[in-house]
């Protein structure tokens, strides 16, 4: 069985934010939700300043805190190492998103589901048929286009960045891309003194 | 360190620190209501006091319950919180609860009506009753701190020092409610019993202070996300609220009437509002205070 994961290519990013574009017209996200974000950062002194982009999104966690402290068993682990929420399951407890340390969990927001966009009561055809995807009140998050991936296809976000800077495929597998890529260039998880074996990687 | 690891993001697109916003009002009314009722029932329990042991339970009972429901994104399915013991400390707690209304109500009864002897059972089972309801209600007034305490993600939250000030801080407010609502009943020409309690909740108090002092030195120290909390609480947007209401209002104003004032009903009243109103502006303070570590900086 895979386990997949995805590797940034901090050289190649361009915080172009196409990738979270992409991902809200897949995922059919409301106002303000996100699954994926790039975040910027300056660092230096003028004259010698520089900004680097980070993306960021679920880093499907070996040892994911948000599954442990879920109350009610809504978040769960496929076989191929995607963690997954069931809305059916979910009671909106909120105990997963103030347990995840990378703040990568959302809260779907009845009002917005209602309203829409663009503020209104009127919900565009896209956002209908979108957001029937979404129980209002749940926990929700990025879970690699796991429709996509069953698919055989890759994650919206990845086929989206035009510098490949995003890789995803197995880590299990050592002649796939994103293991090539940990090997070769030192690839680093984030934040990895919490100890929770993310499977998302970053390249420098 | 550098100034932009520190800097409160909100929601933009910026490596920075970002404040918690899902454990809400709502859900410090419900850690409120939950630790307050369990720690003057086990109070209560100590002197044998039924009315506030049955005070205790409805206020865990009644307004944690609705205040959880209220937080609860999809209340109707709210019972699933007890299907994980086994991993979360929400489902243990919810057990506890439990066990702690029912075998709580079966011990007040047993003293209001002495079942024991009416049913033949024998100070056994009714000694283990109550020694159960006192064990669940230790467990309701610690399983949030050891909740929050679970949080990585939020340095403020992430100590053994969580669960111990639920505890100091519920035993402390039951203990000044068992004092103010027992006044005219169960200390009722008991001076010697008054005073003794009047000096538990001065120790209480101390206690109380010296956690506090130890939550925010530990989170100072521990990280740039714990240092922005203890910043906010001390010297940022919620300096007032947690100097004056948490410090002054919560614990060195009840602590100064407890101890230079003669002890009478007034004072005791005054005192029990004092620490009421410090502990929940404390509960309040931490949620609103608690804050995402930055993600990860790769300079």
């Amino acid at each position: 069985m895979a386990r997949y994961g995805m590797v940034f290519d901090l050289k190649r990013c361009i915080g172009c934010n196409a990738c979270v574009i992409g991902c809200k017209q897949e995922n059919s996200l409301p106002d303000g939700m996100f699954f994926t974000r790039t975040l910027s950062e300056e660092y230096g002194v003028y004259p010698a300043v520089n900004r680097v982009y980070i993306p960021t999104l679920c880093n499907h966690c070996e040892d994911a805190p948000c599954e442990k402290v879920c109350p009610s068993g809504a978040t769960y682990t496929r076989d191929d190492g995607i963690v997954m929420v069931n809305a059916d399951i979910c009671i909106g407890c909120g105990s997963c998103a103030v347990a995840c340390p990378y703040d990568q969990r959302s809260q779907v927001d009845k009002d917005l589901l209602s309203h829409g966009l663009f503020g209104s009561d009127e919900l565009t055809p896209f956002e209908e048929d979108g957001y029937k995807r979404f129980v209002p009140g749940t926990i929700t998050k990025c879970d690699f286009c796991s429709e996509r991936v069953d698919a055989g296809l890759d994650p919206a976000c990845v086929v989206t960045c035009p510098t490949e800077a995003r890789i995803f495929g197995d880590l299990d597998d050592p002649d796939s891309k994103p293991s090539k890529l940990i090997r070769e260039r030192d690839g680093k998880p984030p934040m990895p003194e919490l100890k929770t074996r993310p499977k998302v990687y970053y390249v420098d | 360190m550098a100034m932009q690891d520190t800097k409160i993001v909100g929601d933009s697109f910026q490596v920075g620190v970002r404040f918690q916003r899902y454990w809400d009002t709502s859900m410090a009314n419900a850690f409120f209501c939950g630790e307050l009722g369990a720690g003057l029932f086990f109070v209560a329990w100590l002197f044998d006091f039924v009315p506030g042991m049955v005070a205790g339970m409805l206020i865990t009972g009644i307004f944690k319950t609705y205040f959880h429901i209220a937080h609860m994104g999809v209340p109707m399915k709210s019972w699933r919180a007890i299907s994980r013991p086994d991993r979360s400390w929400i489902s243990r707690g919810l057990m506890a609860i439990v066990f702690y209304l029912a075998f709580g109500t079966a011990h007040c009864l047993n003293l209001a009506f002495d079942l024991e002897t009416a049913w033949g059972l024998g100070s056994a089972v009714g000694n283990l009753v109550q020694l159960l309801a006192a064990c669940a209600a230790l467990v309701v007034m610690t399983y949030q701190g050891f909740a929050m305490s679970h949080s990585t993600a939020i340095s403020l939250w992430n100590t053994v020092l969580m669960p111990i000030s639920s505890l100091t801080y519920a035993l402390t407010g039951g203990a000044v409610l068992t004092l103010a609502l027992g006044w005219y009943s169960l200390f009722a020409g008991l001076p010697h019993e008054r005073e003794s309690l009047t000096n538990g909740i001065v120790l209480m108090l101390l206690i109380d202070a010296f956690v506090l002092i130890s939550v925010l030195f530990s989170a100072n120290k521990r990280s740039r996300g714990g240092k922005v909390s203890a910043s906010l609480l001390l010297k940022g947007t919620y300096r007032q609220a947690f100097l004056f209401l948490v410090v002054g209002v919560g614990l060195v104003f009840p602590t100064l009437i407890l101890v230079l004032v003669p002890i009478s009903f007034p004072a005791v009243l005054l005192a029990t509002a004092a620490v009421l109103v410090g502990y929940y502006c404390y509960r309040l303070l931490i949620f609103k205070a608690g804050v995402y570590e930055p993600m990860m900086s790769f300079r």
